[in-house]
């Protein structure tokens, strides 16, 4: 499912975000990169619908994403937040199973199938072993991968992920960074990352999204449009690209 | 039901028990009319209120725990018991013995809740600021009941203190014919909503990309809990903790997964409190209100868990 959005805007306080046109094809990863306080997580959060947004500003497949129901939508679309705290220190299994409120009404619980779905995407993400484990027992990579897979079991044709690598060593930054490219190549699932690791992101990116003051500053394949130009206007420092194995590399 | 002030022989209480379905029954009871009067007018509808009363309270407070995030919640944190004693304090002070107080505190219990929503629903963060309205609503509600007590005549506020400390001895049929049926659909409701409290319970972010309409659903859920725990403060009294003690007490025995709480909650609250009465019945010549009894228990086990506070079953 691909994504359009239209003159969004959204503002707090001294805040304001302001796109006037993107898309988002399905089957590619796409990585939305800036400086803290670019706007990057409300962009997601907006497309999302996690904070209003006004009709007729972001579509998914020509359908209003602001006029459809709750549970429409987040069979659509899911989100991925960068963490996940709670009071109750539910079961892996029992986390992931959120996943399906969704497809399951008010007055009822999970079946079976709905069972069989979570077991599906806990053996995809790897965790198949975890499954009665508490969550606040795995590690930050580990929780990590409950949160997609948790996503997965939304069943929905597009995923976006907060900051899916913050605070994590290399490995489980390329375990995550990985799972979410097979999603894409595999699954054919439009996917949505925000990444502070600019090298991850110009590695895994099929687009990339430059933003900066709650404006886009540039879009497009990592390879015509990462120069260092571009870099030091939206970072304000100077940084190095160099060549390397026919990959761009930045150094600052 | 053999548990009582008047000694019936237990077989007799079977006996009686029966005998509307067995007539031959009455024949070897010494006393008929007055045991099954004894069985049925009094003894059974007090343990049907026990039994009701609480399931109601620990299904509602298992429930707005889950809602609220916090296992410290309990049933009457929205300003519920401080309206429904002002309501019965007003009725009992002002009205006379003629004018039921379980009405009228039925009725100011709903009123301290909306107003608690009211204030509560213009705030960003719903949580804390409900949170915290319902400890203002009740600070106000225990001012004016103060003042009703101020006015009181001394037999007045006895029977009103008997009420505060939470008094299944006014059960009869006439007042549970309403407020049974209530409780009853209340806590079906919430039993049936048991899943959803899972999903209810993360962050509101989280429960809306989950696709849930979090706005009605806490709604109905913050609906039913008020309606189960008024309708049953409204005929037994306040009794305190049991909405507090019994979800954990549950949480320890199997988890948090609301699935298992809510519904196990229900039959241990329902247990607990038949017990805790049949204890306030019989410990003593004369009866002590089971409120009592209660917070008694309820307040040592408030304490080790604020103590123990380490997130083990949690």
């Amino acid at each position: 499912m691909s994504i359009r959005i239209q003159d969004l805007r959204y503002g707090y306080r001294n805040f304001s975000l302001h796109v006037q046109s993107l898309a988002f094809e399905s089957a590619k990863m796409t990585s939305i990169v800036g400086p803290n306080g670019a706007g990057k997580t409300t962009l997601l959060k907006c497309l999302s619908a996690i904070l209003p947004v006004s009709k007729g500003s972001v579509f998914v497949d020509g359908r209003d994403v602001a006029s459809m129901p709750e549970e429409e939508r987040a069979k659509i679309l899911a989100y991925v937040p960068q963490e996940h705290s709670s009071a109750f220190n539910y079961t892996v299994e029992d986390y992931v199973l959120m996943g399906r409120a969704a497809y399951i009404t008010l007055f009822s619980t999970p079946s079976s199938s709905d069972v069989r779905i979570v077991q599906e995407a806990l053996e995809y993400v790897g965790l198949s072993r975890y499954a009665s484990r508490p969550y606040f027992q795995l590690s930050s990579g580990e929780r990590r991968l409950v949160l997609i897979a948790r996503a997965l079991a939304q069943k929905s044709d597009i995923l976006v992920l907060d900051e899916p690598t913050s605070f994590l060593d290399p490995k489980h930054e390329t375990e995550i960074l990985d799972l979410a490219k097979k999603l894409a190549v595999e699954k054919k699932k439009t996917i949505l990352v925000t990444l502070h690791n600019l090298d991850l992101a110009v590695k895994y990116s099929d687009v990339m999204v430059f933003m900066k003051k709650g404006i886009l500053v540039a879009c497009g394949q990592p390879d015509d449009i990462l120069t260092e130009t571009l870099l030091e206007n939206v970072y304000e420092i100077k940084m190095h690209i160099i060549r390397y194995n026919g990959r761009k590399f930045i150094v600052k | 039901m053999y548990i009582g002030p008047w000694h019936i022989p237990p077989q007799d209480i079977f006996k009686a028990f029966l005998s509307p379905l067995f007539p031959s029954l009455k024949q070897g009871l010494p006393d008929a009319e007055r045991y099954i009067s004894t069985v049925y007018d009094i003894r059974l509808p007090r343990l049907l209120l026990a039994l009701m009363a609480g399931a109601a309270l620990s299904v509602s407070g298992a429930s707005l725990q889950a809602l609220f995030k916090n296992p410290l919640v309990n049933e009457y944190i929205l300003g519920l018991s401080s309206g429904a004693a002002f309501g019965a304090a007003i009725s009992i002070v002002f009205l006379g013995q003629h004018f039921p107080p379980q009405i009228s505190a039925f009725a100011f219990s709903v009123v301290a809740v909306l107003a608690v929503w009211t204030v509560a629903k213009k705030s960003d963060s719903q949580i804390i600021s409900l949170l915290l309205t319902g400890v203002i609503v009740s600070a106000f509600f225990s001012a004016l009941l103060s003042l009703a007590e101020f006015f009181a005549s001394p037999y007045a506020l006895q029977s009103l203190f008997s009420w505060l400390m939470g008094d299944l001895s006014q059960a009869g049929w006439r007042p549970l014919a309403l407020s049974l049926p209530l409780m009853g659909l209340g806590t079906v409701g919430l039993i049936l909503m048991r899943w959803r409290m899972n999903v209810l319970s993360m962050s509101d972010e989280e429960a809306k990309s989950l696709g849930v309409n979090i706005r009605n659903e806490k709604l109905l859920v913050i609906f039913l809990a008020t309606l189960i725990t008024s309708a049953a403060t409204a005929v037994a009294g306040i009794i305190g903790w049991i909405g507090l003690i019994v979800p954990h007490l549950v949480r320890m025995m199997v988890g948090v997964d609301n699935r298992r709480v809510v519904p196990l909650s229900a039959a241990l609250g329902a247990g607990f409190l038949i017990l805790a009465d049949d204890l306030a019945r019989s410990l003593a010549s004369f009866e002590i209100p089971v409120g009592i009894f209660t917070s008694l228990i309820g307040i040592p086990f408030f304490i080790f868990l604020l103590k123990k506070s380490k997130k083990v079953w949690l």
